[in-house]
């Protein structure tokens, strides 16, 4: 209950601050008064990149291999259309249990830009949907039965490789994030997602402990989290000339 | 306002590093101590002469047949918990315990009492149950058979299942009357 109740508060928090502050730049627009225009080459359409974070964790954790692409395509100046596309392998260990996850998985949705870039900017301070999808495996490498007593000198220990092929799980994320323009055309991000579990099916006798996109799951119920860092590279599809009124 | 729009990215991140935070200190990465995982073996003592009164068993010494350390060790009770041994999964296992009464005869000088040893056979079958990603599997024990084995001076009379199926520890799955 206690992690429910900071969720939701950090929740209310993370949707409030951007509103806040955009509203009162509303106000100062409103003031300005129209009596010239300048001319500003805009470019947009799709953006593609990858999650270094996941390429950078690859490198440096044993028990972890991912690598994620994601694009995002323009529809409007605020909205988006983005997703992702990846495969991950994660190995979970602990006294009791080693068991490796690995899997693909599609995210797809979009992002919602709070802000207001100026000129000829495509830069993004957004708000996301997805739904996504996941296809994996999870292999019981090892595993010890749990006991509390310590009467006989080893409790029973197994390496027989159990495999659970074959799950699935399907989740809807709420995505917080940044992309802001490095260089000409290349972009650099970081979001933030939580994750609310909608269906996962479930190997007898087990759970899944890691799902490929999703993250770990946790005992008290059927949130998750994960972030991203990213490199993205515009594809200028679009050009156009803008006209835009500059006040005195 | 000015200020404000160079603050926003700053605001922004700020909420995100607030809400990493969160991902650190999991408490489903440890077994509770108050989850139900491998039950022990219960065994309660009866009177033999009336077969619902229970009957302490006098300085009791128990241990595993083949196991140099005690479980219990010179202690007059009523009821006892047994740890059992896995030694294969969905298969049948057995683990042989000496129960021993008077074991102050063992050492004392007296001659005309003596301690007296019996051994419980009690055969299982392991089975394995998911419990959380802290505590992993513990196993539950079905088909349970328990016996004593005859000497020329058994202290044990009767031994009865109860229950065959070892899954919780609220009550005595083997009564031994004596």
């Amino acid at each position: 209950m206690q992690r429910i109740s900071i969720f939701i508060i950090s929740l209310i928090f993370l949707m409030v601050l951007p509103l806040t502050s955009f509203g009162q730049e509303g106000i100062v627009n409103q003031e300005e008064t129209l009596n010239d225009t300048i001319v500003v080459k805009q470019k947009y359409g799709l953006r593609l990149g990858g999650d270094i974070g996941k390429l950078a964790r690859s490198f440096i954790d044993d028990d972890y291999t991912g690598f994620e692409i994601s694009g995002d395509y323009r529809l409007t100046k605020k909205l988006y259309l983005a997703g992702e596309l990846g495969t991950e392998e994660n190995t979970i260990r602990n006294d009791y249990l080693d068991v490796t996850s690995k899997g693909n998985y599609f995210k797809a949705g979009i992002d919602y830009n709070l802000y207001r870039n100026w000129l000829d900017m495509e830069n993004l301070i957004y708000t996301g949907l997805r739904v996504g999808v996941s296809t994996f495996s999870q292999n019981l490498n090892n595993y010890t039965v749990y006991t509390t007593d310590q009467y006989y000198d080893t409790p029973f220990t197994s390496s027989d490789l159990r495999e659970y092929k074959g799950l699935s799980a399907i989740w809807v994320e709420f995505v917080v994030g940044v992309k802001a323009e490095l260089v000409t055309n290349l972009f650099a991000g970081i979001n933030v997602q939580v994750k609310g579990m909608v269906a996962e099916n479930e190997p007898e006798n087990f759970e899944n402990l890691f799902v490929p996109g999703f993250n770990r799951t946790f005992d008290s119920g059927r949130f998750g989290f994960g972030f991203g860092y990213n490199v993205s590279y515009l594809i200028p599809i679009f050009k156009k000339n803008k006209k835009i009124p500059v006040g005195e | 306002m000015k200020h404000n729009k160079v603050f926003k990215p700053f605001k922004i991140l700020l909420s995100l590093l607030i809400l990493t935070s969160m991902f650190s200190c999991e408490r489903d990465d440890i077994c509770a101590s108050a989850t139900p995982t491998t039950p022990h073996l219960i065994v309660s003592f009866y009177n033999i002469n009336d077969r619902t009164e229970l009957k302490t068993v006098r300085r009791m010494r128990v241990k595993e047949a083949n196991n140099p350390k005690l479980i219990i060790d010179d202690s007059t009770k009523n009821s006892i918990t047994l740890p059992l041994r896995i030694e294969v999964l969905d298969n049948l296992n057995t683990t042989r315990f000496e129960l021993t009464r008077d074991v102050d005869f063992i050492s004392d000088e007296d001659t005309t009492t003596e301690a007296n040893t019996d051994i419980l056979e009690v055969t299982y079958t392991p089975e394995l149950i998911y419990v959380s990603r802290a505590c992993g599997y513990k196993s539950i024990f079905n088909g349970v058979i328990a016996g004593r084995e005859s000497d020329p001076n058994n202290w044990i009379i009767d031994v009865e299942v109860i229950n065959t199926t070892i899954n919780n520890e609220n009550a005595a799955h083997i009564n031994i009357y004596h």
